[in-house]
C-alpha cells in the first residue's frame, strides 16, 4: 500500500487538533457565568482568591499559553469544581469505564446487525427478512434515551434481575452496552442486508455460483469481504459515536465514565475538564477516522490509486 | 415456542446474568449504610467545601466543637462545654479529653487555631470563609491585610480555646456546625500538602475516616477506631447518583437504604405505594421574587406591592407544585427558631380584595388597560422554576400585565442577578436557623446579593443595632421590627420553603426528619 499521503495526513489531522483545542479555549471562555458563580454569591476578596489560585486573573493569551505549555507535558490541569482530583486522574479514572461499555456495544452491535443482515439478505422478501427489517426500523427509531430507562424499569426495577445502575461487576455493563448497541444493531443490519444483497449480483460472483462453489465459502470468501466495505466506511464515525458518545446511556446508568463529565462540567464552567474530556474525544474521533482511511484502502485495492 | 420452554429459556438467561456478578463492592459487611447523594462532592477538604452534599459527608468524616444530635439539634462536639465573657466577644472552648485523630496522634486546642489560620489564609481560597467572619481580624485576613496570627483564635492550653469575636454574635454555637469549622489533620497536611486528602494519606476526628473516593461512583467510610463512643455501622457507602429519577431507580431496585430527593412528580405514586418510607422534611430555605429596585417602574413601591400582593404562594405550592413545599409567611423562614414571625401586610385581604387593591396602585402608577406594564420575570433552569413562573405569570396577567418569562441556565441566571440585570427574577437562600442570615439580604451595605440594590436607611439602622447584642431575644426583637418596616416596601416576594424529599427503608433505624436535614451516620442502624 502506497503511504505518500501519509506525512501530509498527519499534519492535517495535528492542524486540526491545535484548531479544536483554540476553539473550546475560546468559546469556553465566551460563555455568560464563570466557575465560581452560584446561588451563594461569594465576597469579593474570596472571589479574587480563588481567581488567581486558578490563573484565572492572567490575561487570556497568558492562560492559553500556560494551558497549552501542561498540555505538551501531559498535564490536562487542575479541576476547578472536583478540588480533590487532577483533569488527569479524572479522565484516567472515567475513560475505561466510557470504552468498556463503547467497546462492548460496539461488538455487540456489530454481532447482531451482521447477523440479523446476513439472515435477512439470503431470502429477500421472505417473512424473515421483512420481520428483521421491520424490528430494524423500530431500532432506529428508538432512541437510547428512551430505551434506556426502559431497560431499568423492566430488568433492574420490576424484575430485579440486573442493577439499576452503578458499576462494579460485569453485570453492570448488560444493559448499559445493550442500550447503547440497538440502534447501531439496527442500523448496521439495514446497512449489511443492502451491501450482500448488492454483492450477489456480481459478475463473477455469478460465475462462482456456476462453478458450484458452496454457499458457507461463498458466503465467507466473496460475499462478505466485498460487503464490508461500505460497512467499514461507516464503522469509523460509528466507532469513534459508541465509544464517545455514551453520555444518555452514562447518565442513566450512574455509569462513571467520561460522558458525564462532558455535560456536567460545561454546566459548572469547569473549564480545565471540558477542555481535557473535549480533547480525549477529538483525539479518538480524528484517530479513528485516520484508521477507517487506513483500513479502507486495504480493503478495495482500486482505491490506492486514487489516494 | 411454547410456554414451558419460554420459562425455561428465561431462567437459564437468569443464571446468566447472575454468573456475571463477583466483586460488586469490597467486603463491607452487611451493617454497611448504602446512602444516595443527589450528586458528586467536589472536594472532602472541610475548607474548600461549598455544597451540602459535602457537608453530608464531611459531618461524618469530622467532628467540630459543636455537632448536631440524631434530631438535628445542637450539641457539644469535640468541645464538652463553653461559656461567653460579659461583653459576648470572648468564648471560651473547654474540649474533651479523649479527642484524637484516626491515626492515634491526640487533638488539641492547637489543631483548632491551626486550622481557622488556614481557612481564612487567602492561598487556601476557601469559598466559604467568611462563614468565620465573626472571628476577630479573620475578614482582614482573607483580604490579605492581616497576617494569619492576628486571627482572634487562641490555644490558652491543650484543652481550652478561646476565640475572640469582632461584634457579639450569639449564634457562634450555630455558626460551629458547618465544616468551614471542622479541625484537619496539620501534622499530615504539613508532611503531604494537597494529597492529604487523598484515601492513602487519610486522617480525621470524625465517627467514620476515608477508606476509597471513586468519582462519580461513590465515597467510602469506614469507621473510626479512636472515635467515641464507636458508631453503630461499620462502614457508610455514599452513593454519587447523577439524577433524581436514576435515585428512585436504584432505590426501588434495592441498591439503597435512603434517598434524597426523586422525581417531583413521583410524590402521589410514592405517597400510595411507599407511604412508611416517605420522609417529607421542610428545609431552612427560603425561594422569593427579587424586584430590582434600581430599575424603573419597579423603583415605585405601588408596583412592587401591587405584583406582590397578587401572587398567592399557598396556591402555588399546594396547587401547581403539590411537591410538599412549604408556602412562605414572610421573608425569614417559618422554621426558624425563637424568632417572632411577621405576617405580611396583605395577609388578611382575599383573592379579589388583593385584585382589587393592585388594580388601584397600577392605575396610580400610571398603568392601566391602555397602557400595561411590561415585566420581564427570570428563572434558573432545573428544579420546579418553570411551572411557578408561569403560574406567577399568569396571577399577573390576570390585571393585564404583559409578562415575558426568561430562562436561563443557573450560573448565567445569577450571574445576571449580581450584575442588577433583570426586572424580576427567581432567587433562592440556604441557611442557618438565625433571622439575620435571610434579612442580611436587604440591608442596602450587603453588596451584590442584595440582588435588587434595595436599600432603606430605617431597615438597615434596625439590623446593625441587631448586630451590636449580645443575646439571642433583643437580637431577634429587632430583627422583627426590620422585617416589619422592610417588608411594607416590598423589596421581595416571599413564595415558599424547600422541603427535601426523601425514601427512608422502614427498617433503617435511627433516622428522625428535622429541619436541618441532619442525619449523622453514627446515629444510623441496620437491622
Amino acid at each position: 500500500m502506497s503511504v505518500h499521503w501519509l506525512p501530509r495526513r498527519v499534519l492535517t489531522l495535528m492542524g486540526t487538533f491545535v484548531g479544536i483545542i483554540t476553539l473550546i479555549f475560546v468559546l469556553l471562555r465566551l460563555i455568560p457565568g464563570g466557575p465560581f458563580d452560584g446561588e451563594r454569591a461569594l465576597p469579593p476578596e474570596v472571589e479574587a482568591n480563588l481567581r488567581s489560585a486558578y490563573h484565572l486573573d492572567e490575561p487570556l493569551p497568558a492562560q492559553y499559553l500556560r494551558y497549552l505549555g501542561r498540555l505538551v507535558h501531559g498535564d490536562l490541569g487542575p479541576s476547578f469544581r472536583q478540588k480533590d482530583f487532577s483533569v488527569n486522574e479524572l479522565v484516567g479514572a472515567g475513560l475505561p469505564v466510557s470504552l468498556g461499555v463503547g467497546g462492548a456495544a460496539l461488538c455487540l452491535a456489530l454481532l447482531l446487525g451482521i447477523t440479523a443482515g446476513t439472515g435477512a439478505a439470503m431470502k429477500p422478501g421472505s417473512l424473515l427478512d421483512t420481520t428483521l427489517m421491520a424490528l430494524s426500523g423500530l431500532g432506529l427509531a428508538v432512541p437510547a434515551i428512551v430505551l434506556a430507562p426502559l431497560a431499568v424499569l423492566v430488568f433492574a426495577v420490576l424484575l430485579h434481575w440486573l442493577p439499576a445502575g452503578g458499576i462494579g461487576s460485569p453485570r453492570h455493563y448488560v444493559l448499559p452496552a445493550f442500550a447503547a448497541a440497538l440502534p447501531y444493531a439496527a442500523a448496521v443490519a439495514r446497512l449489511w442486508r443492502g451491501a450482500v444483497l448488492e454483492t450477489l449480483t456480481e459478475p463473477h460472483l455469478l460465475t462462482a455460483r456456476a462453478k458450484g462453489v458452496g454457499r458457507v465459502r461463498l458466503y465467507l470468501r466473496h460475499v462478505f469481504p466485498l460487503a464490508a466495505v461500505p460497512l467499514v466506511s461507516w464503522l469509523g464515525p460509528m466507532a469513534a459515536g459508541l465509544l464517545t458518545g455514551t453520555v444518555v446511556v452514562e447518565q442513566v446508568f450512574d455509569l462513571p465514565g467520561i460522558g458525564r463529565y462532558f455535560v456536567q462540567a460545561a454546566i459548572n464552567r469547569d473549564y480545565t475538564l471540558v477542555m481535557g474530556v473535549a480533547i480525549v474525544y477529538a483525539a479518538l474521533i480524528l484517530s479513528f477516522n485516520f484508521l477507517t482511511d487506513l483500513v479502507y484502502g486495504w480493503l478495495d485495492p482500486r482505491l490506492k490509486v486514487h489516494a | 415456542m411454547n410456554t414451558f420452554r419460554f420459562s425455561a429459556l428465561l431462567r437459564r438467561l437468569r443464571t446468566m446474568l447472575a454468573l456475571l456478578s463477583f466483586a460488586a463492592l469490597p467486603a463491607f459487611g452487611a451493617d454497611t449504610l448504602n446512602l444516595g447523594l443527589p450528586g458528586e462532592p467536589a472536594t472532602l477538604d472541610p475548607h474548600r467545601y461549598n455544597l451540602r452534599i459535602e457537608e453530608t459527608v464531611l459531618e461524618d468524616l469530622f467532628l467540630g466543637l459543636t455537632t448536631f444530635s440524631a434530631e438535628g439539634k445542637l450539641m457539644p462536639g469535640a468541645a464538652e462545654s463553653w461559656e461567653t465573657s460579659e461583653d459576648g466577644l470572648t468564648w471560651t472552648f473547654h474540649l474533651r479529653a479523649d479527642n484524637r485523630w484516626s491515626d492515634g496522634t491526640p487533638l488539641t486546642a492547637a489543631d483548632f487555631v491551626w486550622s481557622f489560620q488556614r481557612l481564612l489564609n487567602p492561598r487556601t481560597a476557601a469559598s466559604l470563609a467568611y462563614f468565620m467572619y465573626p472571628l476577630r481580624n479573620a475578614e482582614a485576613i482573607s483580604r490579605g491585610e492581616a497576617p494569619v496570627t492576628a486571627l482572634g483564635a487562641e490555644a490558652r492550653d491543650d484543652a481550652t480555646l478561646v476565640l475572640t469575636l469582632e461584634k457579639p454574635y450569639p449564634h457562634l454555637p450555630e455558626r460551629l456546625l458547618y465544616p468551614t469549622a471542622f479541625p484537619v489533620p496539620r501534622h499530615v497536611i504539613e508532611k503531604v500538602g494537597d494529597s492529604w486528602v487523598k484515601p492513602q494519606n487519610w486522617v480525621s476526628n470524625g465517627a467514620y475516616v476515608l477508606h476509597d473516593w471513586k468519582p462519580q461512583q461513590n465515597v467510602q467510610l469506614v469507621r473510626n477506631r479512636h472515635f467515641q463512643p464507636p458508631p453503630i455501622a461499620g462502614a457508610v457507602i455514599y452513593h454519587s447518583l447523577a439524577s433524581a429519577q436514576n435515585a428512585y431507580n436504584r432505590y426501588r431496585a434495592g441498591d439503597l437504604d435512603a434517598i434524597a430527593g426523586f422525581p417531583a412528580g413521583e410524590l402521589e405514586t410514592v405517597k400510595a405505594s411507599r407511604g412508611a418510607e416517605l420522609r417529607l422534611s421542610p428545609q431552612l430555605s427560603m425561594m422569593y421574587l427579587v424586584f430590582n429596585t434600581r430599575r424603573p417602574p419597579f423603583d415605585d413601591r405601588r408596583v412592587r406591592e401591587a405584583l406582590a400582593i397578587v401572587v398567592r404562594p399557598d396556591i402555588l405550592t399546594d396547587r401547581v407544585m403539590r411537591t410538599g413545599d412549604l408556602p412562605a409567611g414572610s421573608f425569614v423562614p417559618s422554621m426558624v427558631e425563637n424568632y417572632e414571625h411577621p405576617a405580611l401586610p396583605h395577609a388578611s385581604l382575599s383573592l379579589a380584595e388583593r385584585q382589587q387593591r393592585a388594580k388601584q396602585l397600577l392605575a396610580a402608577a400610571g398603568y392601566g388597560p391602555d397602557k400595561p406594564l411590561h415585566v420581564t420575570l427570570r428563572y434558573a433552569d432545573g428544579g420546579d422554576g418553570k411551572r411557578v413562573n408561569l403560574a406567577t405569570a399568569a396571577f399577573w396577567q390576570q390585571l393585564g400585565i404583559k409578562v415575558d418569562l426568561h430562562q436561563a441556565e443557573l450560573k448565567v441566571h445569577y450571574a445576571d442577578l449580581r450584575q442588577g440585570d433583570f426586572d424580576v427574577a427567581q432567587a433562592g437562600w440556604l441557611g442557618e436557623s438565625n433571622p439575620e442570615h435571610y434579612l442580611g439580604l436587604l440591608h442596602g451595605r450587603t453588596g451584590e446579593t442584595n440582588y435588587g440594590g434595595y436599600a432603606n436607611a430605617a431597615v438597615d439602622a434596625l439590623i446593625d443595632q441587631a448586630r451590636e447584642q449580645k443575646a439571642i431575644a433583643p437580637r431577634h426583637a429587632l430583627l422583627h421590627d426590620a422585617e416589619m418596616l422592610a417588608m411594607q416596601d416590598y423589596p421581595v416576594l416571599p413564595l415558599y420553603s424547600l422541603t427535601v424529599r426523601r425514601l427512608v427503608r422502614a427498617e433503617l433505624r435511627g433516622w428522625i426528619d428535622n429541619t436541618r436535614d441532619a442525619h449523622p451516620a453514627r446515629f444510623l442502624q441496620r437491622p
